[in-house]
């Protein structure tokens, strides 16, 4: 059975190209152009992941997002422009999985897909507790991390940051996510500490903590721990 | 009060003095010297006490210094005479004393009225907002009269501006004052018996507020005064309208050239990239069977990299006007090591040869910045140098003293000599042999370098090439890390 895709769009021409791409990569396709229209046909079709357009004629994404989310795990993607960046941020807060920022192209919107897809079916069921990528190794039951092998050593905070990376791993975890749930609620402002432990973990990780290849930086939004 | 003990002292030093020279001097001395007292009083005291001083005299006189002493009796005819004329003068003087006291007293409150109304003239000369003009206006209407004063601005929409404490008949009288541009109220022609002055600010016409004075002297020279007063601040308050409307003038003048200079650069950057799609997408659409395969991917692959181009262009010309529409930009603890990680795996995608070589040394400090436009800046660096050299391209980054320093270095044509600060500037291009220039690329860069109180500049290399320098200012308190 085909996955069901339903897209929030109101620009006639970007929804029917998305339309015909996403359907000729096999998808079932729906289209909606407003909020509530998205509202009916997520009662009445029961889609498996949702593209989001930001800046819809009759409201506010993030009232659905937040319905969506009492109820169902299906992925949610967020297209945004750049100026949308603050919005975009607060989806991703409020359940969003992931964004694309306009302009895109279809391989990319595909990529995403693919991620967010593979994560709906775990999303619910017990979290990831292993992920190996290239010469990166972490064992988040045995509290181990490994590169190219060789065990390294992290601090608990380090491996708390790292461990929460992991569970949404090829997601896009904003600053607010990981300040509350590594450093407690009341710190959701304390973006340094994210910016200095960050720095530690690259420098144990990466190779060239300048250019990563596993801790990707998603400027302005958060991090992500790249998958395959 | 202080007028009758006045009096009585210098009768009683006439009479004193009468006394001591009875013996030697005649009659008609010691009646000169009850003329001086008169004369003396004149000028000291009201008329009314000045008469009686007169009379005072006449009476003296007549008791202790006219025979029979010490009686009112007067037995020679002679000195009925003395006394009747000594009576004339004394009345006389007391007159003629008192008008010119007052003409004196005139005088010096004219004078300090003219000195006051320069002095306020001088005050509002450097007044640049209509709440100084009025303060300025109400402190000299409070100096010169007893008051209380007030005044208040005119609105937009007609009414007048005042405290919310301010009674209803004042606000009333101040409104009417200036609806109908004149001085109502007390002395005037409209409401005389009102205890106060309801004056307009005014200037030839020009109504920019009202001021009011409770219980006004009678006179019409003080309330010409207070109009004075409000007159100067009235022409001030026009003036100050007038240099306001000067202003927004020659800004919306200043805009629309702007926006000119800028519609012409748009049109320019947006058509030759609009011009290469079209062509390529109709000969694509028209001539697609007919085009052989690696053609036609060529063709696909310039719309995608004109597109890439547009969307490029966009970007920036809306940043830069949001960077000069914005103001303050939000700044938040960054670290510039992250802001160069996620930039290189962007710009990587269009440096397959991977010409650009990093060294970002670590422990780097953190620094205060908006990551999402300093990635932009770092961006735009980065993808010019690809475009305008064909070598090895060096990306430094460095910390030293309050500084951090971010250098890009190409091996390009260069910048030509004087060009340094033009390149900087909106739409202007510096045209490359044939390739496109950045268009707003650099100009959104240095927009940028601002707002964070940055310096952006561009060095040539000693071999040839350019270097672009980026210094950011560094806090001297970095954040302290998690709580032990």
């Amino acid at each position: 059975m085909s996955l069901r895709i339903l897209i929030v769009e109101d620009d006639r021409e970007i929804r029917s190209l998305l339309q015909s791409s996403l359907a000729l990569e096999g998808f079932e396709v729906q289209t909606a152009v407003s909020v509530s229209e998205a509202r009916a046909l997520l009662d009445h079709a029961a889609p498996d992941a949702l593209l989001l357009d930001l800046g819809l004629p009759d409201g506010d994404g993030m009232d659905l997002v937040r319905e969506i989310r009492t109820r169902k795990a299906m992925p949610i993607l967020v297209v945004s422009a750049r100026h949308q960046e603050k919005e975009k941020v607060r989806l991703l807060d409020s359940g969003a999985d992931d964004y694309l920022t306009k302009p895109f192209g279809v391989p990319e919107l595909l990529a995403r897909l693919r991620v967010a897809m593979r994560h709906r079916g775990t999303a619910l069921a017990s979290a990831r507790l292993v992920h190996d990528r290239e010469d990166l190794h972490v064992d988040l039951e045995a509290r181990q991390v490994t590169v190219d092998s060789r065990p390294v050593h992290l601090t608990p905070t380090e491996f708390k940051l790292l461990a929460r990376l992991v569970r949404s791993a090829g997601k896009v975890v904003t600053h607010r996510q990981l300040l509350a749930e590594v450093w407690g609620p009341e710190y959701t402002d304390h973006t340094h500490y994210l910016r200095l432990y960050m720095a530690q973990l690259r420098a144990k990780i990466e190779r060239d903590p300048a250019e990563p290849r596993h801790l990707l930086t998603e400027t302005g939004v958060g991090y992500r721990l790249a998958a395959d | 009060m202080r007028d009758a003990w006045v009096v009585v002292a210098l009768l009683a030093a006439a009479t004193a003095a009468g006394l001591l020279l009875d013996r030697y001097a005649s009659l008609t001395s010691v009646a000169m010297l009850y003329v001086l007292a008169v004369a003396i009083a004149s000028y000291a005291v009201r008329l009314p006490a000045s008469i009686a001083c007169a009379l005072g005299a006449v009476a003296l006189l007549n008791f202790f210094f006219i025979p029979p002493h010490f009686t009112f009796r007067v037995d020679a005819q002679e000195n009925v005479v003395t006394l009747v004329a000594l009576l004339c003068v004394a009345v006389v003087i007391s007159q003629l004393g008192t008008a010119m006291r007052r003409q004196a007293e005139a005088a010096r409150l004219n004078e300090l009225r003219a000195l006051q109304l320069e002095q306020l003239a001088t005050e509002l000369a450097s007044a640049t907002f209509p709440a100084e003009i009025l303060l300025l206006c109400q402190r000299f209407l409070s100096r010169a009269f007893a008051g209380p004063c007030l005044a208040g601005l005119l609105r937009v929409d007609g009414r007048l501006e005042l405290p919310a404490d301010t009674p209803p008949a004042i606000r009333e009288g101040l409104q009417a004052a200036v609806d109908d541009g004149r001085a109502l109220g007390a002395g005037t022609e409209r409401w005389p018996d009102l205890d106060t002055w309801f004056l307009p600010l005014a200037s030839e016409g020009h109504i920019g507020g009202g001021a009011c004075v409770r219980n006004p002297p009678a006179d019409d020279g003080s309330r010409q005064h207070a109009q004075a007063i409000c007159a100067l601040a009235g022409q001030a308050l026009w003036r100050v309208k007038l240099r306001g409307s000067i202003q927004a003038a020659e800004k919306e003048s200043q805009w629309h050239q702007a926006q000119n200079t800028f519609l012409a650069a748009i049109s320019h950057d947006f058509r030759t990239p609009l011009a290469a799609i079209v062509a390529a997408a109709s000969s694509l659409q028209t001539q697609g069977d007919r085009l052989a395969e690696p053609e036609r991917q060529r063709l696909l692959a310039m719309v995608v990299d004109e597109v890439g181009y547009l969307s490029t262009l966009t970007e920036n010309t809306l940043q830069l006007a949001r960077l000069e529409n914005a103001g303050e930009v939000q700044l938040d603890w960054q670290s510039i090591e992250e802001i160069v990680g996620s930039v290189l795996s962007r710009v990587r995608q269009r440096d397959p040869r991977r010409r650009i070589q990093s060294r970002v040394p670590s422990g780097l400090p953190l620094i205060k910045a908006d990551p999402v436009l300093l990635a932009q800046l770092l961006e735009n660096l980065l993808d010019n140098a690809l475009k305008y050299s064909e070598d090895a391209i060096e990306l430094v980054v460095g910390a030293q003293g309050g500084t951090l320093q971010l250098e890009v270095r190409d091996r390009g044509e260069g910048i030509a000599p004087g060009d340094e600060q033009a390149i900087f500037r909106p739409y202007r291009r510096s045209d490359h042999a044939g390739r496109r220039g950045a268009g707003l690329g650099l100009a959104v860069c240095r927009a940028i370098s601002n707002a964070h109180g940055g310096e952006l500049l561009v060095r040539p290399r000693a071999d040839g090439g350019s270097s672009f320098v980026l210094r950011l200012p560094v806090e001297a308190v970095q954040p302290a890390g998690e709580p032990a």
